[in-house]
């Protein structure tokens, strides 16, 4: 069963256009769009060890890649080992009358191929061309996700948590937190220890996150439902301050196009200039429950500069207390932009990081970056 | 929610529970009461004045992790209370073959005589999945709908 594919917007495509002013680079954008996302999970330390968990998924036939040394918990699933097609294909030939399977099987349909199909292999048979996809979803239903094993992520979205840096300890506001991927991950490098607001304001969200964390063993969180400014408005007349605080901010998903194809459907030009305020009113209002030499750190899966670029200009030109700082991560990225259709921002904006999915086979990101200096 | 900070006396009668039931010494982290069975499990920096502190400012939707229920005088332990305490974990273990695992995670009481009534941690090679009742032909199941095996994808395909 193929995605419906919903065409990009002309509107969409002329922006993106702007954004990548290099015609093969535009290309290799549209191109990458049209592959199959890479099927990336995280370890959660909380409950195994990146060692144990990849001698456990390998030994169940999954191809695994830890593509960073410096964070070994990251893994991206390259597919699963089979005997392999040919043996399938003589076996479901003599054993299986539905004609269907057979047909499928014999042109190497990767999708087809159910697990109860599978046959253990053995080590000396492993070759590439045994290696199959996993199936749509599997990553999903298998018992080591069950028990809270991993959490199934896309590598740029872990990003933000590698720039962040939590420490046991600390106390850290997660303002957006469903459905929990990052909260999770928060956890896992503060090992359970201190305190995290998991803050979401939609009520079917919230339930999503609290059966993440529950499932990956949370300990240091509280759930809150609230609006993000109303929530940090409370917090500050409380003088309940944070070591550092999260935004991944709700946006028009520019980024996820290549995983989900329907976001072309629902963008529109309006929409990004309406979250585009949402996102300068919910970093305004963490900015005042942040501790001194605190870190902020805002970060959106799209890549419009009205919601990107715009909203950290905004923040450094009305708070002189923040300021941007670099990022360093084990990825290309590319610097903020300082200029957009007729605006122009600050120098320091190219402090932020842009990630493209053409760069490193990944979905697209902003991410910035503020500290809180006096 | 209604919250209930356990204190130190309600933790050690916990604890000594625990320790009859399943050898456990010790609780190294702090625990709350949800309604009348619930007991959540949350970090040590989690205070109870910081709880009420954030009660003042917003609804909690949720807090710390599910751990255990108390039922007539016992304690289950949930998939993750039975992770968290696993190293200490040393009475009433019953550990089920892959065939039994696979049943077990998919949400189906086991046909089986354990020796045992009341509960009894479940286990499978390495892996702890939470707490079964048994009485004398069965062990009543407790795996949560969404954290069951759908049926075939239970993949212990090792190398050989």
């Amino acid at each position: 069963m193929g995605k419906i594919n919903y065409l990009p917007k002309p509107l969409f495509l002329e922006r993106m256009q702007k954004l990548f002013p290099d015609k093969k680079d535009f290309e290799n954008y549209m191109e990458i769009l049209k592959q199959e996302p890479v099927r990336s999970i995280r370890c959660n330390t909380l409950k195994i060890s990146p060692e144990n968990l990849k001698r456990r998924l390998e030994k169940k036939g999954w191809k695994i890649k830890q593509p960073f040394k410096e964070f070994p918990e990251i893994f991206i699933i390259e597919g699963k080992y089979i005997r392999s097609f040919q043996s399938l294909t003589n076996k479901n030939k003599s054993t299986n009358t539905n004609s269907q399977e057979d047909l499928a099987l014999t042109k190497f349909s990767r999708k087809i191929v159910r697990n109860a199909d599978l046959e253990p292999y053995k080590s000396s048979s492993i070759s590439e061309s045994n290696l199959m996809n996993l199936e749509p979803g599997e990553l999903g239903r298998a018992l080591e996700h069950l028990l809270g094993y991993y959490y199934v992520q896309e590598i740029a979205s872990m990003l933000p948590v590698l720039i962040l840096k939590p420490k046991p300890n600390e106390t850290i506001l997660d303002l957006c937190s469903a459905p929990g991927s990052k909260t999770t991950q928060i956890a896992s490098e503060m090992k359970n220890t201190g305190l995290i607001i998991a803050n979401e304001i939609k009520l079917g969200r919230v339930k999503i996150l609290a059966t993440n964390l529950q499932r990956c063993g949370v300990m240091n969180v509280i759930i809150t439902k609230k609006d993000g400014w109303f929530l940090c408005d409370k917090l500050k007349k409380e003088n309940f301050l944070f070591d550092k605080i999260l935004i991944d901010a709700p946006c028009s998903g520019e980024g996820t196009i290549r995983s989900s194809p329907k976001t072309n459907l629902m963008w529109n030009i309006r929409k990004i200039k309406s979250l585009s305020g949402l996102q300068k009113n919910l970093v305004s209002a963490a900015i005042k429950v942040l501790k001194l030499r605190g870190e902020l750190i805002y970060s959106t899966c799209t890549h419009a500069p009205e919601e990107n670029e715009e909203v950290a200009d905004y923040i450094l030109k009305k708070f002189p207390e923040m300021k941007l700082e670099e990022i360093k991560l084990p990825l290309k990225i590319r610097q903020g932009i300082i200029k957009w259709e007729n605006r122009e921002y600050s120098k320091e904006i190219k402090k932020c990081a842009r990630i493209y999915p053409q760069d490193n086979n990944t979905e697209g990101f902003f991410i910035a970056k503020f500290r809180k200096i006096k | 929610m209604n919250i209930q900070f356990l204190n130190q006396n309600e933790k050690n009668k916990i604890t000594e529970k625990l320790k009859e039931q399943f050898g456990i010494e010790k609780i190294p982290f702090n625990l709350i009461k949800i309604g009348q069975e619930r007991i959540m499990a949350i970090s040590e920096k989690i205070k109870k004045e910081e709880i009420e502190k954030i009660q003042n400012i917003a609804f909690i939707e949720g807090i710390g992790v599910y751990f255990a229920k108390e039922i007539e005088n016992e304690i289950r332990l949930s998939i993750e209370g039975t992770h968290l305490l696993k190293e200490q974990i040393s009475k009433n273990i019953f550990e089920l073959n892959e065939k039994q695992a696979e049943q077990w995670m998919q949400g189906n009481e086991l046909n089986l005589s354990t020796g045992k009534k009341g509960f009894i941690i479940i286990k499978f090679n390495d892996d702890f999945l939470g707490t079964g009742k048994a009485s004398e032909n069965k062990i009543g199941n407790f795996i949560p709908k969404n954290r069951r095996l759908k049926a075939r994808e239970f993949n212990y395909q090792y190398l050989q």
